[in-house]
């Protein structure tokens, strides 16, 4: 069973501030969401490895700069000399 | 000029403009005319662009009359769902987040169909982010379906189906996870793709889920949407994971109206079909109904019919929302309400306190992808749940693999019910997801699959669902505009 407090660890992890009305809701929807992906544990972790098509980094092109042409950040709304204006760090 | 040049397909349009029968600028007004007639109903339209199109249409016009070279889409009216960015056009995903968001860059599809002279009349509507099957989860409310205007148009890429069915546009972008294109495809009874995965550029789709996702063409006809794949499939530098495939061989591919990619062969004979029995029995007795009938058909065309069984098929759904919902987590990470968003000062707040406040505008059902996935990644439950699925989709692509090694195409239906009322089941997460068991095997599989219609019941679409091996596009194309001219469906709804 997830807990309440459980919602709200994963909301802070997820940088959400959920209301006490949305805990209670995601936490009941939630469990029954994650009981119904429960049927995975009979999936065996034998067999092929899902990692192998992923692409290599030998065939990934080369990471050269290309320069974006124009202002990235034309339409943002909390701009001052240049730069953006964000939240203090402490 | 006839005065319902907005009936008409996007090949005739196309053939229209270019034999100069009515010119670009006619067409548009009647399109302009008609959205703002039919919107108010439908609300597929988040944003018309309504000088853009005609100053694109009067310079199209202006190119045909000098006797210039235009592109193999010149003058046809297309709408973009709302999270495909369009350089100077709003982009919002439907949510608070990207409010007044306008892309500097054009998506790399939307910069082919420039190339091929779409006009581009407007954004569509969505679930937010390309969340949900109904299109009921968007900021600007839900789309309705253009059959009955009381129920769903499907989702995500609601307003896609919807403007295309209810004759606004000629055809439409959506984008395809789990299967945003080919549900409101089936809802709104028009012909819906979801590619081979790597075989249209992402670059400039906004991220959902990265390892799940294609931008997919919405038309009334299978031709039309084999004519959009032409103009918009192909590598991109900017998305690595697209694939060359042979069909690009073809030397000056830049205008499909010199060399197509795809075409249409409309032939049947000793096509290999596996009707997927798992989908059809699991499905609402009036859509297998449709189906059956549908397999009559292909049997009476020279196809030869059997059912199959795809067992995976048990996991698909727990496997494919377990990966969605865990990409989901990661892509959203990103939306901070600093570079873009709704207005917000964030000089008085601490940086995490900031976040916390202002994510909390996602909207409900993007919130608990969110923390589902944040869960099912989570160091305790990492091998319980994500290993897991991505095991269990390696082992449905091993099934489907070996299941194409007996059949060409497999059939199924594109959903088990259909559409549904407004509401019927927005209280009901787990059962919302439930509808998309149909379609989520395509994309945990990475193969192409369409959605056409087949019928109706009760007055609702029904739509039959076609799959292919990995880059068959072809075959499903030869499959569905044979399939298409046997039964004749299309019809367009009394808005």
């Amino acid at each position: 069973m997830i807990s309440k407090d459980e919602i709200r660890h994963l909301g802070w992890l997820s940088r959400l501030e959920l209301t006490d009305s949305e805990l209670d809701r995601y936490a009941t929807q939630i469990d029954e969401i994650i009981s119904y992906f429960d049927k995975l544990d009979n999936v065996s972790l034998t067999g092929s490895d899902p990692a192998r098509s992923i692409k290599k980094v030998s065939e990934l092109r080369n990471d050269n700069i290309h320069v974006f042409e124009g202002d990235p950040l034309e339409f943002s709304k909390n701009r001052k000399d240049g730069f953006v204006k964000g939240p203090r760090m402490v | 000029m006839p005065n319902h040049l907005y009936r008409l397909t996007a090949d005739q349009v196309a053939s229209g403009i270019k034999n100069r029968d009515f010119s670009a600028q006619e067409y548009i007004s009647q399109i302009l005319e008609r959205i703002e007639k039919i919107d108010l109903k439908i609300n597929a339209f988040v944003a018309v662009d309504k000088q853009g199109a005609a100053e694109k249409a009067r310079s199209i016009d202006k190119r045909i009359h000098d006797g210039e070279h235009t592109g193999g889409l010149a003058g046809v009216a297309l709408g973009i769902k709302d999270n495909i960015c369009t350089k100077g056009l709003k982009t919002t995903c439907a949510s608070k987040m990207l409010e007044g968001y306008v892309p500097p860059y054009d998506a790399t599809v939307i910069k082919k169909l420039k190339e091929n002279d779409a006009i581009i009349v407007g954004k569509l509507n969505l679930d937010e982010f390309a969340m949900g099957s109904t299109t009921e989860y968007s900021k600007y409310g839900p789309t309705r379906n253009p059959w009955n205007i009381n129920y769903v148009a499907g989702g995500s890429s609601g307003g896609s189906a919807a403007s295309v069915a209810a004759l606004e546009c000629a055809m439409s972008l959506g984008s395809d996870t789990g299967g945003s294109v080919r549900c409101p495809a089936s809802f709104c009874s028009v012909v819906g793709l979801k590619p081979t995965y790597g075989c249209v550029s992402r670059s400039g789709l906004i991220s959902y889920s990265n390892s799940l996702e294609q931008i997919g063409p919405v038309g009334k006809t299978v031709s039309d949407v084999v004519m959009l794949m032409n103009a918009i499939a192909g590598t991109d530098e900017n998305d690595q994971t697209t694939r060359t495939t042979a069909i690009e061989t073809i030397p000056n591919t830049m205008s499909l109206d010199r060399i197509p990619k795809y075409r249409l062969h409309q032939n049947n004979r000793n096509i290999r079909v596996g009707l997927v029995k798992e989908l059809v029995e699991g499905a609402d007795p009036a859509v297998s109904k449709c189906i059956y009938s549908a397999v009559d058909l292909f049997s009476r065309s020279d196809c030869k019919c059997e059912d199959t069984s795809m067992k995976s098929i048990e996991y698909a759904l727990a496997s494919y929302y377990t990966i969605a919902m865990a990409e989901a987590s990661s892509n959203l990470a990103r939306y901070d309400n600093i570079r873009y968003g709704f207005d917000s000062n964030p000089e008085e707040y601490e940086w995490n306190t900031y976040f916390a406040k202002v994510r909390n505008n996602f909207g409900e059902e993007v919130k608990r992808r969110i923390i589902i996935g944040s869960y099912v990644l989570s160091a305790g439950y990492y091998g319980k749940y994500y290993l897991k699925a991505q095991k269990a989709r390696e082992m449905i692509k091993q099934e489907v693999k070996s299941l194409f090694e007996k059949y060409d195409v497999l059939i199924a239906p594109t959903m088990p019910i259909l559409p549904f009322k407004f509401g019927e089941k927005i209280d009901d997460p787990l059962k919302m997801y439930q509808i998309d068991i149909d379609t989520v095997v395509a994309n945990l599989a990475g193969i192409p699959a369409i959605s056409i219609p087949v019928g109706f019941s009760d007055c609702l679409p029904v739509g039959l669902q076609i799959m292919a091996n990995e880059m068959e596009e072809q075959t499903l194309f030869d499959v569905a505009s044979s399939f298409e001219s046997i039964v004749d469906i299309h019809k367009s709804p009394e808005i």
